[in-house]
């Protein structure tokens, strides 16, 4: 990549930052429905706790849990898929093909400045909640957390490009909001609301080769319970989801872009 | 070297058919039937560098169509393509350096942020060097006189003003060719003319060539100098729009209301489609009689309440035109 490429695509970013900080309408909205599935699940935790413990993870690891995994499903959307579908659907993709630009990075760098605003926004208001519910979080240091980050950027960025394909979906089927259902349903089950550990033995071998759970359960994980196995398995794992969904969106946009079918005038 | 080139140009759409019913729900699942629709039929034309072209036809005609082929969103389903040499299909991205466009319906502007953002966020995407952006902004913002603009959101422009905006934002890559689609689409009279102005002064100052789409025979008349005419994916017409001008749009229509009932005076050339005594509409030939004398003859009598001239509607030009070529065919 030339370096005028590279700078169109930095060039992108920063707009989408300054547009970030202009426009934090539906951010507080989101704050509200957070703050209330972190009380939801503290609620109900703290009963089954009461009622007999649950193997590998404390009430306080368990909240804090739920605390990151929602913090990358509320702070790191981007709203891509419906932007993307919609666009294709209505035909307005159109004007956004012709120019010189790779759209699928075009969309990446222009939807990342939202997103690194809303995550900022949502860290806050995970830390100030974590510990407004059940206190510091016990045994983490703050040398954990630059492999924590990384671990939530790359889940961010399996989540992101899975929303994309999901989205590029609509050039080859109109009615595509089923997938995005199933799909948004099985990150929930697989690892958002319970850990991964929790499955039976087989389910959980399944599990843990399939993207869903790399996007929250791996950095969730690292942060409640840090360990180097951990680190050495979940970090090449998430890498090589990402490159697969990165990928699959590159594919399925220059086939999809073939088809557009763009009616009307 | 001619700016645009098609040859036979067609494309295809096909659409999913669905009878009604459960039964058939199911079964376009299983067996989906489709029904292929020609939105564009062999359609040719070359347009020299420079030229102004009207692109003109009802809604659902193929204009948008045939603009998308030639900016390479559409691959054309036969019929070859080439636009400032490159085609358009393959060398999308290529192309896209030295084309603007301006969609009426559709922003390029980021809408939370003021103008200028977007404007350098284009002259980045298009790898515009930064004194040749800078220089081009100063001349750009003179023209279009949106210095005052460039600083604020673009949610809080009005349509006009952000239409300004638009326009200068597709030229800041000194683009060869422009494409508007619609660009006058919801403007008032005097922003409309501005715009006209603008696109005139841009063909002749900077030898652009501009493809414009609209549904407005003023942008027609005052604009451009040649006009294509299609209809149903065909190409229907294609001559200077002087010509277009003396042969179609040679009708204005006069709404006229009164303050006291009163008769309308006879006048060649002039027509009553509708007549209450107190208001009337009319409609004026103007090769036949100058639209000034018949606004002069009906408000001499200082009975007059209100009057407007209108062009007719660009429907009733092209059924105009359709009936003039079926009297030449028989």
């Amino acid at each position: 990549m030339t370096a005028a490429k590279a700078r169109k695509y930095g060039a992108i970013l920063g707009v989408s930052l300054r547009s970030g900080l202009m426009y934090r309408g539906n951010v507080l909205g989101g704050l509200l429905f957070y703050a209330l599935f972190i009380f939801v699940f503290f609620s109900l935790w703290g009963t089954i706790y009461r009622a007999g413990g649950v193997p590998g993870y404390s009430l306080p690891q368990m909240i804090w849990y739920v605390c990151v995994t929602e913090l990358i499903v509320f702070g790191c959307r981007s709203g891509v898929f419906g932007q993307i579908s919609e666009s294709i659907k209505s035909g307005a993709v159109a004007y956004e093909l012709n120019r010189p630009y790779h759209y699928v990075f075009y969309r990446f760098f222009s939807a990342l400045g939202g997103i690194v605003f809303s995550f900022l926004f949502y860290a806050a208001s995970a830390l100030a909640l974590g510990h407004l519910f059940v206190g510091p979080l016990p045994n983490f240091r703050l040398w954990m957390l630059p492999f924590v980050l990384v671990s939530i950027g790359l889940g961010a960025v399996i989540q992101f490009f899975s929303y994309l394909c999901l989205g590029l979906s609509a050039f080859f089927i109109e009615e595509n909001r089923a997938f995005m259902f199933i799909y948004s349903k099985l990150v929930l089950m697989l690892g958002t609301f319970i850990p991964v550990e929790f499955f039976p033995g087989w389910l959980q071998t399944v599990v843990r080769y399939l993207p869903f759970s790399y996007i929250t359960w791996a950095p969730a994980r690292m942060a409640v319970d840090f360990s180097w196995g951990h680190v050495a398995s979940a970090l090449p794992l998430q890498l090589a989801w990402a490159a697969v969904m990165i990928a699959l969106s590159l594919l399925l946009y220059r086939k999809g872009v073939r088809r557009v079918n763009v009616q009307g005038g | 070297m001619a700016a645009i080139e098609a040859l036979y140009l067609r494309k295809h759409f096909r659409a999913k058919v669905k009878g009604e019913g459960f039964s058939a729900s199911l079964r376009s699942l299983v067996r989906p039937e489709y029904r292929e629709t020609v939105a564009v039929r062999d359609i040719s034309l070359t347009v020299s560098e420079g030229e102004i072209v009207a692109f003109i036809g009802p809604n659902g005609a193929g204009k948008s169509t045939t603009i998308k082929m030639m900016t390479g969103i559409l691959h054309p389903t036969a019929g070859s393509i080439r636009v400032l040499g490159y085609d358009p299909v393959s060398q999308r991205q290529a192309l896209s350096y030295h084309i603007g466009t301006v969609f009426g319906q559709k922003s390029q502007l980021w809408f939370h942020l003021p103008p200028l953002d977007s404007f350098r966020l284009l002259a980045s995407i298009y790898e515009v060097d930064r004194l040749v952006y800078r220089q081009r902004l100063d001349d750009l913002v003179e023209r279009f006189q949106i210095g005052g603009l460039l600083r604020t959101p673009v949610r809080k422009l009005s349509l006009g003003e952000r239409v300004r905006c638009e326009i200068a934002a597709s030229l800041l890559h000194w683009p060869r060719i422009l494409f508007l689609d619609e660009p006058t689409i919801g403007l008032d009279v005097v922003v409309k003319h501005r715009i006209r102005e603008l696109i005139g002064e841009l063909s002749r100052e900077d030898g652009v060539t501009v493809f414009l789409t609209s549904h407005d025979a003023g942008d027609i008349e005052q604009v451009c100098r040649r006009a294509i005419v299609i209809d149903h994916g065909r190409l229907v017409l294609d001559l200077p729009v002087k010509k277009l001008k003396y042969d179609y749009l040679n009708r204005k229509l006069v709404s006229v209301r009164f303050f006291e009932p009163q008769s309308l005076p006879a006048f060649p050339g002039v027509t009553a489609i509708k007549e209450t005594g107190i208001a009337a509409r009319l409609s004026v030939d103007t090769r036949a009689q100058p639209i000034g004398a018949v606004i002069s003859a009906l408000t001499g009598g200082g009975n007059v309440a209100d009057i407007t001239v209108a062009d007719p509607p660009m429907e009733d030009i092209i059924a105009d035109i359709f009936a003039s070529r079926k009297e030449e065919r028989s």
